[in-house]
């Protein structure tokens, strides 16, 4: 523990002797990105419009089956954009059936087929990889397929495939190297189950499946395999949802069990082992319930972990610049201008703690920190009242606060909850639920009965919930909102 | 787009073309001798750059729908000019500097290369008239 004192006190000192770097004089950049995805790509973009150097490493480390992806982070090739597209390829399904009672005819019964849909989206995604490669270059910005760590101050290492290393200094650094997904720690995790780094290019289709996790990541994966006609089983610990609206996350786990997804509540797997080779072949769950010593043995084609996702914190040497996490998430805390505790150390996107984990939250935090950089601007990322939408087979879609929240936050006395259900057009004819779509604001009574809370469940939840927004951010109260007139025939107008 | 690094491994082959691996082709139709897939930087400046006939270069992607069109038509009218131009295939997320160094934005790009010059160039699919007239003047002027 002297030792570390003395370190302390002069800590270029020691490393110069142990054979570190010492700051550097001049820099070989402005800016070095480690991380090329959502948030990273539009920092160093954003940079470049200022004439500054910017290096983006960007490396993707395989996952335990072996899968890999191009430049563009999680969203583009594993998160947001194939998942959307497959939400899309189920919704089309359910589409075709109700097309009959429209009056197409069509006699042969509807197939699907997993490797058209996933060769579709993945060349999809291989054209937005090779779009971020040319933006880069056309911005002048340096790319490197690398793996990034810091070996000293303004010092980094980029690794590349063929483990070449090399050397590049910076005057400001940006983290936005993500999370990747998290797994249970169980015999046979790594061995035989996949991830969602994995389903999006999964070469074979993935048959009977078990989701383990109630994420939303879960619940939009267990509905569009089931959405495309797999037998699909979610394994949840606890809640749905956890951190969402959750009279909201049970009405999405209602309608999902209602429509062919089934749920095994409260149990944890303690063990997968391979029954029969194949792809897929056939894995043997064994779960444990969390109420007492009950055990199950169940068989699945496959197995899919949604458990969770971890920051790529780690391994990044953000110790030997001295740049605090939070030890037991891997988290980076960060003030409201997204400098870390090393003043030229910044981060963006997943990895930010309490923070949102959103493509758009990050790109606008990348950006805005460019312009404070570079560009002499003040202004902060707003992180409240951001929207967002849970693509699941009925979709969710909110901004503000969740009912709970609100309650704790303003007391049950000063909220006022306006509800409905309501039945979309579309669903009359062939039938479908007349009772499952709903929306639901939540009014602060003390402040004008401002709309603090928009949660809607029904079609297009998204494109309904992006408008209400941009409201909800100029103040929007009750008595405004009933003084709009709704368009009709549309399901907003509720 | 995504990768499975097992499959990789299993098909190491580099090449994805109807082609053997080393580029050098066998078939007995005129279409393979004068088509190659280029295999790395320099082979691209042997047999492109350095090739004293002239060379249409096809820079495509797994990806890109049109480039599967392209190709194969491309690679008929280039037979049909029994020997006179060469055709060099190259994807360019498998060879990524090369793209970036001929400034390729989108696919299908196709250069039409003489004397290691760029004489000419197009992107996006043509159809087998233009193709056949793209080639003759490559080979006229």
């Amino acid at each position: 523990s002297v030792q570390a004192h003395k370190e302390e006190e002069n800590p270029q000192k020691t490393m110069e002797v142990n054979g570190f770097m010492p700051v550097p004089d001049s820099y070989d950049y402005d800016l070095i990105v480690i991380g090329g995805g959502s948030g990273g790509l539009a920092a160093a973009k954003e940079a470049a419009k200022y004439e500054k150097k910017v290096m983006v490493l960007d490396f993707v480390m395989p996952t335990p089956q072996g899968s890999s992806w191009g430049l563009g982070g999680t969203c583009v090739n594993v998160g947001c954009i194939p998942k959307k597209l497959m939400h899309q390829a189920a919704l089309l399904g359910q589409a075709l059936q109700d097309s009959r009672k429209f009056g197409w005819q069509f006699t042969e019964e509807v197939k699907h087929n997993w490797m058209t849909m996933t060769e579709s989206v993945q060349n999809y995604i291989g054209s937005l990889n090779w779009g971020y490669r040319v933006a880069l270059r056309d911005k002048k910005v340096t790319y490197e397929n690398a793996y990034g760590e810091f070996v000293g101050p303004h010092t980094i290492k980029a690794t590349n495939k063929k483990g070449v290393e090399k050397l590049y200094t910076a005057e400001t650094f940006i983290i936005a190297t993500g999370e990747r997904p998290r797994y249970l720690g169980i015999p046979g995790d790594k061995e035989y189950c996949i991830s969602s780094d994995d389903l999006f290019s999964l070469p074979y289709c993935p048959g009977r499946t078990l989701v383990v996790g109630a994420s939303y990541v879960a619940l939009e994966c267990a509905g569009f395999l089931a959405g495309l006609g797999l037998d699909v089983t979610v394994m949840v610990r606890s809640i749905l949802l956890r951190g969402f609206d959750q009279d909201m996350a049970n009405r999405i786990g209602e309608y999902m069990k209602e429509h062919g997804v089934s749920f095994i509540r409260e149990f944890v797997p303690i063990k997968v082992e391979r029954v029969e080779e194949g792809n897929p072949g056939i894995l043997k769950v064994s779960a444990k319930s969390t109420r007492g010593d009950q055990i199950i043995e169940v068989e699945y084609n496959t197995v899919l972990l949604a458990i969770g996702r971890d920051p790529c914190t780690r391994k990044i040497g953000l110790d030997k610049v001295g740049v605090n996490i939070n030890e037991r998430t891997g988290k980076i805390p960060v003030n409201d201008e997204e400098q870390t505790n090393v003043p030229y150390i910044y981060a963006v996107g997943d990895i930010l703690q309490d923070k949102l984990e959103l493509t758009p939250v990050a790109i606008q935090a990348g950006r805005l920190l460019v312009q404070r950089l570079y560009a002499g601007t003040t202004t902060k990322c707003d992180y409240v009242n951001v929207p967002t939408t849970v693509f699941t087979p009925l979709e969710y879609g909110a901004c503000g606060y969740p009912e709970e929240t609100a309650v704790e936050k303003f007391g049950e006395e000063n909220i006022e909850v306006y509800h409905s259900n309501f039945w979309p057009l579309e669903w009359t004819v062939p039938s479908r639920d007349n009772n499952k779509c709903y929306a639901k604001i939540i009014c602060n009574t003390q402040d004008n009965e401002r709309v603090i809370g928009f949660h809607v469940l029904g079609p297009n939840a998204g494109e309904v919930t992006q408008g209400f927004a941009a409201a909800i951010k100029c103040g929007l109260t009750k008595e405004q909102l009933d003084s709009t007139v709704g368009i009709h025939p549309v399901c907003a107008e509720v | 787009m995504a990768q499975r690094l097992a499959l990789q491994r299993l098909l190491a082959l580099p090449t994805r073309g109807p082609l053997a691996s080393h580029g050098r082709a066998f078939g007995t139709s005129p279409g393979r001798r004068n088509t190659f897939n280029v295999q790395d930087g320099s082979d691209f400046q042997d047999r492109v750059v350095n090739s004293p006939k002239p060379v249409v270069v096809d820079f495509h992607a797994q990806w890109c729908g049109p480039c599967k069109i392209l190709g194969p038509r491309l690679e008929k009218l280039v037979a049909k000019q029994e020997g006179k131009v060469l055709m060099a295939k190259v994807d360019i997320d498998d060879h990524t500097d090369l793209a970036i160094e001929y400034e390729v934005s989108a696919v299908p790009t196709v250069l039409a290369m003489k004397n290691g010059d760029v004489v000419d160039k197009f992107v996006g699919i043509k159809d087998e008239d233009q193709l056949e007239a793209f080639l003759k003047k490559l080979i006229g002027a």
